[in-house]
């Protein structure tokens, strides 16, 4: 004979991924390593700020480079000697707090001040996923249009920093730099806002500040 | 976008879940999606059908319950649903219907919750 039962599950995905999540923050916490995640456009700048930021702060620097194929913005970062670990997402078109775990254990924690967590170029699909970092950078450039922001409210709703990139190059593609400060404004009242240039190193300064300062407060 | 994903954790988790409770057959399964994910119904039910092919969870009825959004305005106070422009999925803006402002929490409509499944099992 056979009978027919409810089964009770309750399982969430997302707060699975928010519980590794959690538990990811407790290991680099643990290790007293401050960890960015870095989101934004595809070429906005991501892999190019991390560059930067490796040489210009005082820092024991590590990289997570999570792209569709990794082993290109994971190379770059392999030139500076920091230790580097490149995820593949193949299709996905975002990192889960499960991949970055993985990464975490491959990782010199002890011997590290800051990790960079570079997302795969999406302003979408990460927003579901926390990764267990400490703050989230969303780079986004004037190149995307200046209307990037308004279309994409929920990267911008859960941001710490918000760098509005390539702002040398603005006037060539007629972008309005200042209405993505003020979508970003509106949709997130909290938010630091810079606009940079990677190429003359506007704002560059600033977002090492802001960084500093979050960490700082931790 | 990430459907893909999703489908299978929904699919492992059930078929786990099934085993332990020494299923013969799945019959239903509810999931729970939040209008604020980045998950498309439609399009997560296709990859169900896609990923059940030959397991247990093959012919079982899915269904799909979408949560809606609800909030707490840290500006107002307000707590309940609130206006969703979803006329496209990506430009879902969401802000406080009392007093317009965006400074809020979301309380739900974040879910991809795997509610619960009916089973055939010996007795
Ligand atoms: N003009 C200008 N070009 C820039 C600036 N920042 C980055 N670029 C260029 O933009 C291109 C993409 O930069 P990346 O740093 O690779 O961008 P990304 O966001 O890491 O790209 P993905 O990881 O592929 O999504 C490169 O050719 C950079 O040299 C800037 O401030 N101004
Ligand atoms: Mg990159
Ligand atoms: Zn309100």
């Amino acid at each position: 004979m056979h009978k027919i039962a409810d089964v009770e599950i309750q399982h969430d995905i997302m707060v699975a991924n928010k519980k590794l999540a959690q538990r990811n923050q407790r290991i680099l916490d643990k290790a007293d390593v401050f960890s960015i995640d870095v989101l934004g456009a595809i070429g906005s700048g991501k892999t190019s700020l991390i560059e930067l930021l490796i040489d210009r702060m005082d820092e024991k620097i590590g990289v997570i480079a999570g792209d569709v194929i990794s082993k290109f913005d994971a190379g770059r970062f392999q030139k500076y000697n920091v230790p580097v670990i490149g995820l593949n997402t193949g299709k996905e078109c975002h990192l889960d707090a499960h991949l970055v775990e993985h990464a975490l254990e491959d990782l010199p924690l002890d011997e590290m001040d800051i990790l960079f967590v570079e997302n795969v170029g999406n302003l979408i699909c990460p927003v579901d996923f926390d990764l267990g970092s400490h703050m989230r950078m969303v780079v986004i450039s004037v190149s995307e249009g200046d209307d990037t922001v308004e279309k994409h409210p929920l990267i911008f709703k859960d941001a710490d920093l918000v760098v509005i990139n390539k702002i040398d190059i603005a006037e060539a593609v007629g972008a309005d730099a200042e209405k993505m400060v003020k979508d970003a404004k509106m949709l997130n009242p909290d938010v630091e806002i810079i606009k940079s240039s990677l190429k003359t190193e506007e704002g560059l300064e600033k977002i090492i500040d802001s960084i500093k300062r979050f960490k700082e407060n931790i | 976008m990430h459907e893909l994903s999703m489908a299978d954790a929904i699919v492992k988790t059930v078929l786990d879940v099934a085993e332990k409770n020494q299923a013969e057959e799945i019959l239903e399964v509810t999931i729970e999606v939040g209008k604020l994910t980045m998950l498309n119904p439609e399009q997560l039910r296709f990859l169900l059908d896609v990923l059940t092919k030959d397991t247990l969870l093959e012919g079982a009825e899915i269904i799909i319950e979408e949560i809606p959004v609800e909030i707490n305005c840290l500006s107002c106070n307000y707590k309940g649903s609130t206006n969703l422009d979803d006329s496209d999925h990506y430009l879902m803006i969401v802000k406080c219907p009392e007093c317009d402002e965006r400074n809020l929490e979301i309380v739900t409509g974040q879910e991809c919750n795997v509610k619960n499944i009916r089973i055939e099992k010996p007795d």
